[in-house]
């Protein structure tokens, strides 16, 4: 009887399961002026707890001249990123000019909505004259300021009260200079690179006026 | 939030069940001596019983070592109070900010099973504390007069509970400073979340 | 017989007294003589450290102990007694210091340690101490000398001597001592107390001194630097025996 009663069945199924996703952390932002715009993201890539590279961009200037800042999964956003860049050049070739920001809006969104069963990890804000924030599967909205990322939460109530002046009842809304922008742009990203061990390294800068798009590139810590 | 020669501390007035709002009148900041304050963010239950437990062990303090508290040894009470029930804690996160003796400022802030946090500049908890983080990181500076502290606690706060859908519906502000202290309420956005 | 021993636990007579206490104070007046001085910038406590035989190593012995950094005491009477107060006064003094972050102060040590004693006068299965204490602290208030008795009884003295030569002591702290006196003045003051019912000659290994606090005491608190309590090393206090000489 003792024998019979330790004989249990000990198989269990083998679970398999395909995670094609990993969070890659950063944080993007981008503010829109008078007659100008600027979009900014850190250029740390992590995974965890250790860091892939420190320059590592993940904002892109679009061949329409649109800037398209997506945080998230690094290979979603790069494929992304090119899957965008070719449909802006087949509506160039077909239409015989480029594509305009609300187009190019509207084109990510449904872009994004066409994966929406296996969506892109990717939260993108896209800048030019105009600022649009998305959500990864293409809900997106038009905003003066937005940040996305792993420091949103750190980012967005300081642009809130930098930017739209909000709960200051008394202040007046002046149009911000884009000396103002930037600097307000630096210290985003320096403070949230004190508190997100996600952020840092350095912040590439696209500022996008009438003549073009101007990139540059400020440190930041890197621990 | 540390100034010159002063003090701020600061909540929200909203208490909620989850996504539901049951009172917006629940203050989450007491005093435990005139130049002591501290705040408990939690569960409500929790946050009234330990202020009654401390205001109890306060007044023991006082009695038994005729002096007053100071805002150090508070905090190591605080401390020490959490860490005895640390298998069944109570669901409160405090800070605590206050000037001792020789009106130095003193703040710091403890998780809910008493691990304390000696910060030199501002302390945070509670549900909005990613966004009061950013917010303090950017517009504290180091010695801040009386009024300028409250303009920037005030302006940090109320940015930072207007991005968080479980804060808001007012705010207390305290300032203490050698002289007094100055309790001002503030109006923020009266609704639950900004979509 | 039942007149001069009680064995039972601490209970009144007739008169209103509690017989064990009486004995008890009885076992500390046999005790060595121990004096202890409270001065404008410290405090320091003595005694003599007299061994029954020459072949004890006397350097081994000793009666003056540290409680917490800014807290030490000294005792007449039973040594083992002592000892177990000692542990239980240090005791309490971490369970402050784990609590509050920080050391007690001289009056709230003191209470913990009467309240011991008095717990050793009501509770069954145990007899009273038969010791009295010193104790020296220095806290916020400043410096402090508390005497302890085994009823549980305490004060804050100026100046106090405890033990077997304790009335002549105390007569001569009372022509010694001002308000003015320092401490390194204290300390000879101690030593030359501890000399009037000395019985042979005093030297550096037969008494032994505990001090705290000492020079400009406001400047030390303000630099936030901790006072802190100390035995006298041998060498010490053979220098201020030089100086008494």
């Amino acid at each position: 009887m003792e024998y019979a009663t330790q004989h249990r069945a000990t198989e269990q199924a083998i679970q398999h399961r395909f995670d094609p996703y990993a969070d890659n952390g950063g944080t993007i932002l981008a503010i829109a002026g008078e007659d100008f715009c600027v979009v900014a993201g850190d250029t740390r890539q992590s995974e965890g707890y250790s860091i892939n590279s420190r320059y590592a961009p993940k904002v892109f200037k679009m061949k329409n001249n649109v800037v398209l800042a997506n945080s998230g999964f690094h290979a979603d956003g790069v494929t992304l990123t090119k899957r965008l860049n070719q449909r802006i050049e087949w509506y160039r070739h077909a239409h015989e000019k480029d594509m305009s920001a609300p187009a190019f809006a509207q084109m990510l969104a449904t872009t994004l909505y066409g994966r929406r069963f296996f969506p892109y990890y990717s939260f993108c804000i896209v800048g030019r004259g105009m600022v649009y924030g998305y959500d990864p599967v293409g809900s997106y909205e038009r905003y003066q300021c937005r940040a996305a990322g792993s420091a949103q939460n750190l980012v967005q109530p300081f642009l809130d009260s930098q930017i739209t002046l909000n709960g200051q009842k008394d202040a007046q809304p002046t149009p911000l200079s884009l000396a103002d922008v930037l600097c307000i742009v630096k210290d985003a990203f320096t403070s949230a690179t004190e508190r997100d061990i996600y952020t840092g390294d350095y912040i590439e800068l696209h500022i996008i006026t009438r003549e073009g798009v101007e990139t540059q590139l400020h440190p930041l810590k890197k621990d | 939030m540390v100034g010159k020669n002063c003090v701020a501390i600061a909540s929200d007035k909203r208490l909620g069940m989850q996504a539901m709002t049951i009172s917006t009148e629940f203050p989450k900041v007491f005093p435990a001596t005139e130049r002591t304050y501290y705040g408990l963010a939690g569960l409500a239950t929790d946050v009234q019983t330990m202020s009654e437990l401390l205001r109890f062990k306060v007044n023991m303090y006082k009695m038994r070592e005729e002096r007053t508290i100071q805002p150090k040894t508070f905090a190591h009470m605080l401390s020490s109070t959490l860490y005895e029930r640390r298998f069944g804690p109570y669901f409160t996160e405090p800070v605590v900010a206050g000037l001792d003796d020789k009106n130095r400022p003193f703040i710091c802030a403890m998780d809910l099973i008493g691990c304390i946090n000696f910060a030199k500049d501002f302390v945070v908890c509670g549900t909005a504390s990613p966004n009061l983080y950013g917010m303090c990181e950017s517009l504290w500076e180091p010695d801040l007069e009386p009024e300028d502290l409250f303009e920037t606690i005030s302006q940090a706060l109320i940015s930072a509970v207007d991005r968080d859908a479980l804060s808001g519906w007012g705010a207390v502000v305290h300032v203490i400073t050698p002289e007094r202290v100055v309790t001002r309420t503030l109006k923020t956005r009266q609704a639950v979340c900004l979509c | 017989m039942s007149d001069r021993y009680n064995f039972s636990l601490t209970t009144f007579s007739p008169a209103g007294k509690l017989g064990q206490i009486e004995h008890a104070l009885q076992a500390v007046s046999q005790g060595v003589t121990s004096v202890g001085i409270r001065a404008n910038n410290g405090v320091v406590i003595a005694t003599e450290k007299k061994s029954a035989t020459p072949l004890i190593d006397d350097t081994t012995i000793e009666k003056v102990s540290l409680i917490c950094d800014n807290v030490g005491l000294v005792y007449s009477g039973m040594g083992p007694d002592a000892r177990v107060l000692v542990n239980k006064a240090r005791k309490e003094a971490q369970k402050y210091k784990r609590v509050y972050g920080e050391n007690p102060p001289a009056m709230v040590l003191v209470r913990e340690i009467a309240n011991i004693m008095q717990e050793y006068t009501q509770s069954g299965g145990v007899r009273p101490f038969g010791v009295s204490l010193l104790v020296a602290g220095f806290d916020e208030r400043g410096p402090s000398l508390y005497q302890v008795d085994p009823s549980g009884t305490y004060f804050a003295w100026k100046a106090s001597a405890i033990g077997k030569n304790m009335i002549n002591a105390k007569t001569f702290l009372e022509k010694r001592f001002n308000d003015e006196l320092e401490l390194e003045d204290a300390v000879h003051t101690a030593i030359l107390t501890l000399k009037e019912g000395f019985e042979g000659e005093m030297t550096e290994n037969n008494i032994e001194i505990g001090v705290i606090g000492g020079g400009d005491v406001a400047v030390q608190r303000e630099a936030g630097t901790a006072v802190q309590f100390h035995r006298l090393s041998p060498v010490e206090v053979k220098d201020y025996l030089a100086n008494i000489a």
